[in-house]
Formats: C-alpha cells, structure tokens, sequence
C-alpha cells in the first residue's frame, strides 16, 4: 500500500447552523486518484476548499504525517493545491499565470518548461505569449491546471476540472492527470461525470448533504 | 496687517448666493434644496464657532489645549474616513485604524515642519498648529477614505482572484499587493495633481487667505509650498498604513479572505 499523504479526521465546515461538511474522514496515499462526485448543492467544493484551508474546519488533517496546523497557511497551500471550477487568471500573459505560484518562492520556470506544460494540457505552446484574459472558458481551465502543477505540489485537488472542456480535450486532461499521478502526486477530484470517476480514479466517494460514503475502492 | 474686515451684515448678503443655488435647484427639481440650507446653515455655524475657539486657543497658547484640539480633529477625520467606506467590517472596527493612519502620517508630515522649516516657539504654538494641522488632517482623512474604500471594494470585488492567489501559495501580502499598491496610488493622485498644477489652476486657500490678510506674496508663496510638501508626505503614510490595516481586516487568523457585506449608502 501507498504511504498516507492526506489523513482527515473529523472534518466539519459550518456556514451558519448548517454542517455544509460534516465530520468527513478521508485517507489519501501518495499517487492515489480519489473523485468525490454528488448532487449540486452536497458540500463537494467546501469539502475541496476545507481541505485547502481556505475555509475554517474542525477537525484534523494530517500532510505527509504532519499536524496542517503546524504547517503555515501559505506553505499548505503550496503543497495542497486547489485549482476552482472557474480559475480567474491574472494580469498578464499565459506563461505569467504559469510562473505565478513559482514566482510567489522567488523561482522562475523557463520558456520549455512552460510549453511542455501547456503541450501536456493539448494547448499549443505558442500559447504563452497570449494575454491570459483572452482565452476561452476550456483554455482557462487548462492552464489553470498547468498553473497549479507548475507549483510542484503535493496533493491536487481539483473542482469539476473538465466541465469547461469538449470530449477530445477531456481526454487529454483526464490522461494528464492521470500521468502527474503516476508521479506521485495525489489527487482529490470532484467530478461530475460517473465515467469519468469510473475511468481515473482509485477511490470513488459519494457526497450526500455533506456526508462522504465510499463508494468504490 | 491691513485687510477689509467683513461686516455680518454684509456676510448675510452674501449668503444670497446661496439662496440663488437654491432658487436654481427648486426651478430645476433638483431636490437639493433642503441639503443646500442644512449646508450652508451648517457651515456657518461651524466656522464661526471654529473662530471663538480659535480665539481662545490662541490667546491662552497652553500646549495641551492645542493637543486636544489637534485630538478632537483627528478623532472626527478617522470617523468621518470610515463611515464612508462600504465594503468593510463597519465603522466601529475602522475607526480606530483610520486614527492610527492619520495620526501617523499627520506626526510625520507636521512636527518637523514645525520643529525646523517654520522655527515656531513652543513648538505647539496654536496660532501655526491648528490652521496648518487642519489642513493636513483633511488630506489625511480624504486619502484614508478613498484607501479603505478602494482596497475594500476591490476585496469584495475581486474576491476569487485573491482566493486563486492564496489556493497558489501567496501569503495575503503578496496576494493584495497590486490592490493595495493601485488604492494608494489612486488615493495620492489628487496631491499630486494638486503640486503640478499650482500657481497655473489654483492659488490654494492658504496662500489667498495670507494675502488678502497683507502678508507679502513672496513670502505667502514659501508657506503654501510647505503646506503642499506635508500634504503630499500626509497622503503617502496615511494611505500607506491604512492600506496595510485594510489589508490586516479583511484576513482571518487562518490566512483566509474574510467576506463583508457592503453597508448602506451614507
């Protein structure tokens, strides 16, 4: 069995009196693929963005073994990465969007590495050079991804990462995700489609009212 | 000092001026006749009571006078800076930093002036302290509400871009930076206009007041020039601690965008 990168215990996010996620445990290994699909309203995005701290949570979690609290805010986040439904872009061209989470450390990505980041996603590399606000909505969400695997993280969690895209581009990115799995990164994807879960994943998850229930391991 | 002193009666005449605003706004249904009263009335009212205190405070030029004075004026600005702004955690949690960024930048653009360009003994002399010190608070307080009021809404406008920054690693400074670099360079856009264009659009309150009360033009110039060096050193550390403290509101202690929602209109 893999090693335990992501251990939750007990996770519960309120908004309210209502328990948007309530005392959901999970286990992610190193490499592993788990997708958490459910109806639209069930807690699947909080569950994401509780899991990147961007939501206050009780409960623990564990990263590589280590207490998230000890871990400062922008470190986690660095190494659990959360790429939205809808990723804004930001000022700039393609490959400054991709070099944005490097670039926050005081790194810098070269040209190649940023065009074999967006040949990886089906873009095409001359892409780069292209103001970032002018890309279509599968684009967007495309070098989103490739923004955040630019940032060498840990854990990926990825929220509805292909709603944007046609049947062909779908592949791609599926079978990208797949391949940056094999690398050993871990990935926690919300997905709508039941094939598509059936197809990459290891683990499936069922969220109902913020409860989460294994579904196929 | 030679001037010609106004007589009230001929300060009521020339509230007719105001009384034409009025006349213009009622045959145009503007609706701003009844603002236009409580303005004017307002004003009156506050200037010539201004004037009584003034006269106290100088004659008496007890120092500590001169600081509560300077107290009370700062605690009206931070007040009146936070209660414009919209987006934000509400007055009450503003009002304080607003003090702080006004307080500072006003210590730094007004005591060495005082100490060393305008030699005044002691050093707290009313007579140079309030004047010059109001119109430093009023900068003071004019770039702390537009700082707060665009670094607030640019936060609730462009939450998810912030929320992008910080899902990719940014610590909120690095995720508000351009927010807050555009709020104070947008805040310090006035005073600086306000330098480039003296003398070619505006002759500034200060130096008119100076003389038409007598005082040698040349001379009167070299205060006016001072008074716009402390106006512009206000605007940079007002707007830049009250961007800092804005920045200080809007996270949690977990590093996460907190959301505000916006308050009525005043």
């Amino acid at each position: 069995m893999h090693e335990q990168r992501l251990q939750v215990r007990g996770m519960t996010v309120r908004r309210a009196e209502r328990r948007v996620v309530d005392n959901v445990d999970l286990d992610v290994a190193r490499g592993q693929i788990v997708s958490v699909s459910g109806p639209s309203g069930c807690g699947k995005s909080t569950l994401l963005r509780g899991l990147a701290r961007l939501e206050p949570a009780s409960g623990s979690v564990l990263l590589d073994g280590s207490d998230a609290a000890s871990i400062p805010f922008a470190d986690y986040r660095r190494r659990v990465s959360l790429v939205f439904q809808e990723s804004p872009m930001f000022e700039g061209t393609v490959a400054d969007n991709i070099r944005f989470g490097p670039a926050l450390r005081g790194e810098s990505l070269d040209d190649e590495r940023v065009r074999d980041l967006l040949r990886s996603l089906s873009l095409e590399p001359d892409m780069a050079v292209r103001d970032a606000h002018e890309l279509s909505g599968g684009e967007r969400q495309r070098v989103a991804l490739a923004r955040a695997i630019a940032n060498d993280p840990d854990v990926l969690l990825l929220d509805e990462p292909t709603s944007a895209l046609d049947p062909a581009a779908t592949d791609e990115v599926l079978a990208q995700i797949a391949r940056v799995a094999e690398r050993g990164l871990s990935v926690v994807a919300v997905l709508h489609v039941e094939a598509q879960a059936r197809v990459l994943s290891d683990t499936r998850y069922r969220m109902k009212s913020g409860r989460l229930e294994l579904e196929a391991a | 000092m030679s001037y010609v002193e106004i007589p009230w009666i001929r300060l009521l005449g020339a509230a007719l001026l105001v009384v034409l605003a009025i006349l213009l706004s009622w045959k145009q249904k503007l609706g701003l006749g009844v603002d236009l009263v409580v303005g004017a009335v307002r004003a009156a009212v506050q200037l010539i009571a201004i004037g009584f205190v003034l006269v106290l405070l100088f004659n008496s030029e007890q120092p500590w006078l001169t600081l509560l004075a300077l107290f009370v004026m700062m605690s009206v600005a931070a007040w009146t800076a936070s209660r414009r702004v919209r987006h934000g955690p509400g007055w009450k949690a503003l009002t304080p930093r607003a003090f702080v960024a006004i307080g500072v930048g006003f210590a730094v653009a007004l005591l060495p002036v005082l100490a060393w360009v305008i030699p005044v003994r002691p050093l707290l002399s009313a007579r140079y302290a309030i004047p010059i010190g109001g119109m430093v608070l009023a900068t003071g307080m004019n770039t702390v509400t537009l700082v707060l009021e665009r670094v607030f809404a640019n936060a609730h406008q462009r939450g998810s871009l912030i929320e992008q920054a910080l899902a990719l690693g940014a610590t909120p400074a690095q995720a508000m930076a351009p927010m807050q670099r555009e709020a104070v360079r947008a805040a310090m856009l006035p005073s600086i206009n306000a330098l480039l264009t003296l003398g070619l659009v505006q002759l500034p309150g200060m130096m008119t007041g100076q003389i038409l009360s007598g005082t040698d033009p040349t001379h009167a110039v070299r205060y006016q020039l001072v008074i716009m060096y402390q106006l512009v050193a206000v605007a940079a550390v007002a707007g830049a601690i009250a961007a800092w403290m804005a920045r200080r509101a809007l996270f949690d202690e977990g590093a996460r965008l907190r959301t505000f929602s916006p308050a009525k209109k005043r």
